[in-house]
């Protein structure tokens, strides 16, 4: 579909240039990031309540740049950083009145938007949602959802926009897409987009069963023959540090009731290697690594949201 | 297995016969052979002394151009000519001098009088929508329905304002249609204690009066449907089965297998209700003429307006699933559904239960397991004993 | 609207009384044995009747009926196109002019060798949906998500479909992949879409390539001497079909039970519902696990029955005003909260399990006589 509304930029988008002989440097910006971080420490999440003051709700999250992309950014080598890091903004409108022509819904009816800012990722996005996008709605939809107390709010609608400022990458930029360029950095895009949401609705004041939070798990494999190497299971992956993903999932999960609301699992989850006495198959092993992950980002949730709400009585 | 692919079954095309065709058309104030195994060879009286199409016709055919008939339903007339031309394609039908074509799948049309299952679709400020498989909504005044207290008062303001706490959408109710509008829609009533809320049951869509349900279509998938079928055609016409208008629309079947005592009923918009049978609703049927006011209001509001089901034990509902599939097999096999056929098709699935668990003792867990249902293979051997059956009675009755 | 708001959830909300609600989930979570609507067992699947090869302008073709009516047609088309790589990678091609050691690493190069899932393109078309809704993307980003998330290191089809589809370094074939829904959906169409697109894609045939290495590719005209985009083995060796494409299962969970294949009324009082890709795994006998997604179950949006004991139609009841959260046994609630790990990864088992469900249906499949 196409974007009548506006004047467009070139179709294939545009990228700042990238000079050769950079990418013959040994010491360059072009060195693939490595992960510093243990296989099941997180990232730092920044998460902020009442950003936006028109909105009922609103929150803020930015994941912690990665230490390569600290340094690039420090003392830039390359026009484009080595990696990126996920930035999301998150606006709860409502509950307010369904509008007349509706049907009547004995619940509150969520609706979800989400959408890449135009300079979020590398290739430049239209202003008009994509299929991935869509999806990404989907997939927030269901994990908040499961979620909210919505007989609460008989007859009225909630609506959710998320705008992602700064998405995470599918890979090194510097990899060509290969055999594994599934959309990784999609499944951390969630993950962020499930925590923020949480937090906004928190912030509007609506009835929830838990704080939902998301969390990433993935197999990945560093070794350049990825035929032979032993995937090992990380937490919280940023993309652009690993050869390959082999496999990832995505949860949404309620500490205090130990259920998940949304999950969504794709790759071949098929060789990893677990630790000796371990007798969890590959896939349980997985969505139990993203538990963890969605349990870590628990802890920064619930204490933004205590956060902002003393921050409120202190105001008054 | 849990998975059954089978290949593309190509329907039998047989070609038209001159014998079957005379059965298409129905003379309605004439019995309608129910056997099918020898039919005596007869001509329709409407073609041997006019020029008549044959029985089926179709949109733009003409009937007749003899002026001794008058127009009916489904056909039209051109200004200068006094030739019938069909609008349909249906069977032709002659009463009196009066010609109608009756289209062989065609929606419900209401009539007064007629007990429909309905389900609510949309609450207004002073009254219901239903959804009852005619082409347009029926509506349900609030001022239609028996109001909780016991007396019958007026509505009042209050009423109007917890509209919802009778019934809300999605609800399904069993109601009569009181009238019907100019635009052939229908207006329901529920002021009787027969009527109101259904609950402890499943609901299922089949065809209505000679027509299509909206959400269950009837297909032709069997083989040999339609041999069996047309010997079980419904009466009114209509070669497509569903259900019609007959003696008794409601009825309390006595199931096996400690299923308890089950109600169906089946609304004349083919909307189908199966549930467990409380004693409560049968006092109300059956004291509903002279019950007094004060025994009104402990019935009316016991239950009319509840909907929190009853304890049902898990013999009962399999028995209810029982019903519901026999049912679904009839449609699926175009056979008319009525107390006659409903009740004959569950014996028959009793019976093919016995002829399959003998030879099938020592099979494994996962045949043991698929063996409540009953659409597939089961469903053709189920029509024939039922087709076996009806015969044998209506023979016996002839003697 | 109402149309409106239903699409924009993946699944869509039937209108259900409240007692039709409860009823159903009572018998379907009854212990050990639930209570189907239609009398199936837990694991049994609604018969379907399959053929292939059914339109004579397509590469490859298949058409599934439900006994109910519903049919899907699914017909695979194919493309040749120039291999352009994608602008947010390095420009490889440029550097290769260098000729510097970058090339010889064989990175650049592997877009070219392995293929890209962009070149899958899947659409689903259903009465009733706009193509920009949520159902159908949502269900076509499903599907493509495990077709092309398949890499097999087997050696008929090293790499996977994404391999398959390249010709050369400069050359590539486009799979469009369209499913085409005959009526509205009558239960949730995902199993029916996955094992239609299933057997088409097992009987698309490519034109046999005439030319050689890195020419501008040309191929032979005869259709008979195409060759299968899934390849096939001589009948006397082992398996027919050595690699086929991936199956979604649909599996919903109702109190302590799995059932499979739900049709409309049972997936609305699901607790969970969970859509699982597979496929045989060539290393081993067991079965892989591809994808798995959660799809939103209806039964959240679903009206709650209200106790006796606080209906206001009803002689002695008190009105609560708040009204109360606790379970009423005959009284439906809708669903509320997630799904526990014990159950997705029982729901998991039953497909993977060594005779479980998913080998069944690969069994099942593996029947069909593909032309």
């Amino acid at each position: 579909m196409a974007d009548r509304r506006r004047i467009n930029g070139p179709p294939g988008g545009t990228r700042p240039p990238v000079y050769a002989s950079l990418q013959e440097s040994t010491t360059g910006a072009a060195q693939r990031a490595q992960r510093q971080r243990q296989p099941a420490e997180l990232r730092k999440i920044f998460l902020q309540t009442g950003m936006i003051p028109t909105a009922s709700g609103s929150s803020y999250l930015e994941f912690e740049p990665s230490a390569s992309l600290a340094a690039a950014r420090a003392n830039p080598k390359s026009l484009i950083p080595p990696s990126s890091a996920l930035k999301v903004a998150c606006t709860v409108h409502g509950p307010k009145p369904l509008p007349r022509s509706a049907a009547f819904s004995p619940n509150l009816v969520l609706t979800t938007h989400v959408k890449y800012a135009p300079f979020a990722a590398r290739k430049r996005r239209g202003h008009i949602r994509d299929a991935s996008e869509r999806d990404l709605g989907v997939h927030l939809e269901t994990a908040l959802r499961g979620a909210i107390i919505a007989e609460r709010w008989p007859k009225s609608g909630l609506e959710i926009t998320l705008t992602i400022i700064e998405a995470e990458d599918d890979r090194w930029w510097g990899d060509a897409p290969d055999s594994h360029d599934a959309s990784w950095g999609l499944m951390n895009v969630l993950a962020g987009c499930i925590t923020a949401a949480s937090a906004a609705i928190a912030d509007a004041h609506i009835d929830c069963l838990d704080l939902v939070s998301g969390g990433v798990a993935a197999l990945v494999s560093d070794e350049s023959n990825s035929a032979s190497s032993i995937p090992r299971l990380m937490l919280d992956v940023d993309p652009a540090e690993h050869r390959s993903i082999l496999s990832a999932c995505v949860v949404a999960y309620m500490p205090a009731r130990d259920e998940i609301t949304e999950i969504w699992l794709k790759g071949d989850s098929s060789r990893a290697a677990l630790e000796k006495g371990d007798d969890r198959s590959s896939h349980e092993a997985l969505i139990d690594g993203a538990v963890d992950a969605a349990r870590g980002a628990n802890t920064v949730l619930s204490e933004a949201v205590r956060e902002s709400i003393t921050r409120s009585i202190a105001q008054a | 297995m849990p998975i059954t692919i089978l290949p593309p079954v190509v329907e039998d095309q047989s070609p038209y016969q001159a014998d079957s065709d005379d059965s298409m058309s129905v003379d309605s104030d004439e019995d309608v052979e129910m056997t099918g195994v020898s039919r005596p060879h007869k001509r329709p009286r409407l073609q041997a002394n006019s020029n008549i199409g044959t029985g089926i016709v179709t949109p733009g055919e003409v009937v007749t151009d003899d002026p001794q008939w008058m127009r009916g339903h489904g056909t039209y007339m051109n200004p200068l000519s006094t030739s019938i031309i069909a609008t349909v394609a249906g069977n032709v039908q002659k009463t009196n001098k009066l010609l109608s074509v009756h289209p062989l799948r065609a929606r419900y049309t209401p009539e007064i009088g007629d007990l429909v299952v309905g389900r609510i679709v949309e609450v207004q400020s002073k009254r219901w929508k239903v959804d009852v498989a005619a082409p347009l909504l029926a509506q349900l005044p609030l001022s239609a329905i028996n109001l909780p207290g016991g007396i019958l008062r007026r509505r009042t303001s209050a009423d109007e304002l917890q509209i919802r706490t009778f019934f809300s959408e999605g609800d399904l109710v069993i109601a009569e249609v009181q009238s019907v509008h100019q635009d052939g829609s229908a207006s329901l009533h529920t002021r009787s204690l027969k009527y109101g809320k259904l609950r402890n049951g499943v609901f299922l869509a089949v065809t209505g009066t000679g027509g299509s349900g909206s959400a269950s279509s009837s297909v032709k998938g069997g083989v040999g449907a339609s041999a069996v079928g047309s010997a079980l055609a419904a009466p009114g016409g209509s070669g497509t089965g569903g259900v019609v208008r007959s003696r008794r629309q409601v009825w309390t079947h006595e199931t096996a297998n400690g299923g308890g005592e089950v109600d169906i009923i089946l609304g004349v918009n083919g909307y189908i209700y199966i549930y467990k049978h409380t004693d409560g609703a049968d006092a109300a049927s059956s004291t509903t003429e002279n019950v007094s006011i004060t025994r009104l209001e402990e019935v009316a509001s016991s239950s009319i307006y509840s909907s929190q089901n009853d304890d049902i034990s898990p013999q009962t509902r399999r028995e209810i699933a029982r019903l519901s599939q026999c049912i679904q097999v009839l449609v699926q096999y175009g056979v008319r559904v009525d107390e006659e056929t409903v009740t004959g098709a569950y014996q028959a699935s009793l019976q093919v239960d016995l002829e399959v668990g003998d030879d099938e003792d020592e099979e494994d867990e996962w045949r043991q397991e698929g063996r409540e249902y009953l659409q597939g293979a089961k469903g053709g051997r189920i029509i024939q004993l039922l087709a076996l059956d009806l015969a044998q009675q209506k023979n016996r009755k002839k003697a | 609207m109402s149309n409106q708001r239903q699409a924009s959830s993946a699944s869509q909300v039937p209108h259900l009384s409240p007692a039709e609600l409860s009823y159903l989930y009572t018998s379907l979570s009854l212990p050990k044995n639930p209570i189907r609507p239609d009398g199936r067992s837990p694991t049994q699947f609604r018969p379907l009747s399959a053929e292939t090869t059914i339109l004579p302008g397509t590469n490859g073709s298949a058409r599934i009926g439900f006994a109910d009516g519903t049919q899907a047609i699914v017909g695979v088309k194919a493309e040749v196109e120039k291999t352009v790589l994608a602008a947010d990678t390095l420009d490889s091609r440029s550097l290769a002019q260098h000729g510097d050691a970058l090339n010889r690493e064989g990175e650049e190069g592997s877009a070219a060798v392995s293929g890209q899932g962009e070149w899958v393109q899947m659409s689903i078309e259903i009465p009733g949906y706009r193509d920009d809704d949520a159902l159908p993307i949502f269900l076509g980003e499903m599907m493509r998500e495990s077709l092309v998330g398949s890499v097999e290191n087997k050696e008929e089809m090293a790499g996977g479909l994404k391999a398959r589809l390249v010709i050369n370094k400069r050359w590539h074939w486009r799979l469009y992949i369209d499913v085409l829904l005959l009526s509205q959906p009558l239960s949730y169409p995902l199993p029916l879409l996955s094992l239609t697109t299933h057997l088409a894609l097992l009987s698309t045939k490519l034109p046999k390539l005439k030319s050689t290495g890195e020419e501008d590719p040309f191929f032979d005209d005869d259709w008979a001497a195409a060759e299968y985009l899934y390849p096939r083995s001589k009948p006397s060796s082992g398996p027919f079909h050595p690699v086929r494409p991936p199956v979604t299962i649909l599996v919903v969970s109702v109190g302590e039970n799995i059932i499979f294949d739900p049709n409309r009324e049972e997936i609305s009082v699901a607790d969970a519902v969970l859509a699982i890709s597979i496929t045989r795994s060539h290393d081993s006998d067991a079965l892989k696990l591809l994808s798995i997604r959660s799809i939103d179950p209806p039964s959240r949006l679903t009206q709650s029955g209200i106790p006796n004991s606080e209906n206001v139609n009803m002689i002695g009841s008190t009105p609560a005003e708040n009204p109360s959260q606790e379970e009423v046994s005959g009284v439906w609630r809708p669903r509320r909260g997630g799904v526990k790990r014990s159950v997705v990864a029982r729901m998991i088992k039953t497909v993977l399990g060594k005779g479980g469900v998913g080998e069944e249906v690969l069994e099942g499949l593996e029947g069909v006589e593909v032309h």
